[in-house]
């Protein structure tokens, strides 16, 4: 039998839930159960994690992780939000925010794999690899 | 400079920069063993993309799967560490490429390793190649018909290499494969070819030693030599004979000539046994993962000979494989014999008996190669290959010497004579017209009273003699490759009144 990948049971899970299977009392019992006989239990982190991407992806919510140099004030945040919803068609964004002086400015917005780094730090790093090309 | 200027240049330098902001892929590294990193997302990434790590060594990724990326590391992987972040560059692998390359040392990553400098860039600019690229299609391609001379006389006469076609150099250790390509290096002096020297898994004072002697022969000027050295990790070593190839094709694509060596493809399909094993990718026969044929057809495909109306140019590839006590039945030399189109095989007992190149001519073939043969040589070499192989078999009678009738000992006699001069030392390549001469005498049986402890003799002396007194003959050779009628009788007379004078 192929191998089961993380994915494939945290989506699993997903529908178990949407289709009303998963409102049996037993449900979560089955599930770690299933784990256990297949021997996934060390799996249970990554599946989790899918299952929360894939519940994410559904209901349209991204997660951007933020670090900035300094505390982003109201305005910025909501604007940050409405640039994001427009660039990943989504309805809903959640923040997990961070400083770093060593930015020196800007922000450095992460959403999934992508990156966007309006940093100071990086525009200089971009400006000392300019400057420094091989003519 | 004043210090004016240089702020005045550095101020309209930083007015010309404009940085854009994009998103850009990226992935973090999740563990890192053995040159292999293994990274989450870079959900976008192809296959032999390169990926950079936060102290900008570069890797390329190799194993796609669903949760994560398999790369290798082609730096110091020392520095990388859990949680780095790692880019995808939305390039396959490239190598700089110029024509100044020739004459230099390179690594598989195409930087210098010579203590020369910096390459710099040629006329037009420096330009890069990817080392995985599809093989010339077949409407490109142009048969096989001009001749590599590699100026050794058992190869050039009985297994003769094409332009664009790919010889294996098959033996033991110990054997003289490698003296085989460097003999054949040596020899393309003037003959419009440019040769690349990819040493994969050698050591470095071999690769320095064989160095030197290209350059003590004047070789280097058309010669750029890739260095994987044994030291160096398996992915280096992996994507040394591609770098080499890529080039090849730079240089193809300009319209020339490339001989290319790979030195060893053995070393090379342990290396990447090597990656495979350390990226968890099945084992199969001899623990090599299943796609080691690919491997190397993928690569030997890429030599090719090219028409004119796709830009011309011919890569002719000599990969080496090294046998383990002659098996020639191994996983990897049946792979590669098979992809080929000839081998050259070389057998220990050969080598030990005297009988240097020890190429066994029974065993080798060069299946396009005759095509290439110029119109003497396979005048007088036609027969060579089949006397000789027959000699072999006779060979075992020889010990009942008196039983045996006139005719096999006649061929006895001339095959003996045929192995003394096929003979020929290290660093002493013939050119064709001398190799003509001395055949011709061979096979026209002037040498069959010539005692076979005086035939060494007997060449020199009488290539010293034609030199001089067989211009007409050798002048036809170098123009037509073939002799006229008067030129046949001049040599014939020059051959006839040496011998009257040797003793």
């Amino acid at each position: 039998m192929a191998n089961i990948s993380n994915i494939d049971i945290a989506r699993a899970i997903y529908l178990a839930c949407k289709d009303n299977i998963g409102n049996k009392p037993s449900f979560l019992k089955d599930v770690v159960k299933f784990l256990a006989r297949r021997r996934f239990l060390y799996r249970a982190k990554d599946i989790l994690l899918n299952l929360e991407k894939i519940i994410h992806e559904e209901s349209g919510t991204i997660v951007a992780k933020v670090k900035s140099a300094r505390i982003l004030s109201e305005e910025t945040k909501r604007e940050i939000t409405h640039s994001l919803k427009k660039l990943y068609s989504a309805h809903k964004v959640l923040y997990k925010k961070s400083m770093d002086e060593n930015l020196l400015g800007g922000m450095r917005i992460e959403v999934n794999d992508e990156i966007i780094d309006l940093t100071v730090k990086n525009k200089v790093k971009k400006l000392q690899e300019y400057l420094t090309r091989k003519v | 400079m004043s210090n004016s200027t240089i702020v005045e240049n550095l101020r309209k330098e930083i007015d010309s920069f404009s940085s854009q902001v994009r998103a850009e892929k990226v992935g973090h590294v999740v563990e890192v063993f053995d040159g292999i990193a293994k990274v989450s997302g870079l959900s976008d990434v192809k296959s032999s993309e390169m990926v950079i790590f936060p102290n900008g060594e570069t890797g390329v990724a190799l194993n796609l799967e669903e949760d994560t990326v398999g790369a290798v590391i082609l730096d110091d992987f020392s520095k990388i560490k859990e949680g780095d972040e790692v880019k995808a560059t939305g390039k396959i692998l490239e190598i700089p490429v110029s024509d100044n390359l020739m004459g230099r040392v390179i690594n598989s990553l195409g930087v210098p390793v010579d203590g020369k400098g910096a390459i710099k860039a040629g006329k037009d600019g420096m330009q890069t190649y990817p080392i995985e690229k599809v093989a010339p299609g077949v409407i490109t391609r142009l048969g096989v018909s001009e001749p590599v001379s590699t100026g050794i006389k058992v190869i050039d006469a009985t297994i003769p290499i094409g332009r664009g076609q790919r010889e294996l150099i098959i033996g033991d250790r110990q054997t003289g494969k490698t003296a085989i390509a460097i003999d054949t290096i040596l020899n393309q002096k003037g003959q419009n070819l440019i040769c690349i020297y990819v040493s994969i898994g050698q050591k470095d004072s071999k690769l320095r030693k064989l160095q030197t002697r290209l350059e003590k022969g004047g070789a280097m000027a058309y010669t750029v030599i890739v260095s994987a050295g044994a030291s160096l990790p398996a992915p280096l070593l992996y994507i040394a004979p591609y770098a080499g190839v890529a080039i090849a094709e730079y240089f193809m694509d300009q319209g020339k000539d490339v001989l290319i060596i790979y030195d060893d493809l053995s070393k090379h399909a342990i290396a990447y046994r090597e990656i495979s094993l350390l990226l968890r990718r099945p084992p199969g026969r001899e623990a090599f993962p299943g796609d080691v044929f690919y491997l190397h057809s993928r690569l030997l495909e890429r030599a090719c000979r090219r028409n004119k109306e796709h830009g011309g140019g011919s890569i002719t590839a000599l990969p080496i494989i090294e046998t383990q006590a002659g098996d020639i039945t191994a996983y990897i030399p049946t792979n590669v014999i098979s992809i080929t189109d000839g081998q050259i095989f070389l057998e220990t007992d050969l080598f030990y008996k005297g009988i240097r190149p020890a190429v066994n001519v029974g065993s080798s073939v060069s299946r396009v190669g005759s095509y290439a043969q110029i119109k003497a040589m396979k005048k007088v070499a036609g027969t060579l290959k089949l006397d000789l192989a027959q000699y072999r078999e006779l060979e075992a009678f020889a010990q009942f010497g008196s039983d045996l009738d006139e005719s096999t000992k006649k061929q006895l006699e001339r095959g003996k004579r045929a192995v003394e001069i096929l003979k020929q030392p290290q660093y002493a390549p013939v050119v064709a017209e001398r190799q003509v001469t001395v055949l011709y005498a061979l096979t026209k049986g002037y040498m069959d009273d010539v005692p076979v402890d005086k035939i060494k003799e007997f060449e020199e002396g009488l290539l010293n003699y034609a030199e001089n007194n067989a211009k007409k003959f050798y002048k036809e050779i170098i123009e037509t490759k073939m002799w006229s009628e008067a030129g046949e009788a001049e040599l014939k007379k020059t051959i006839e009144d040496f011998k009257g004078g040797f003793k």
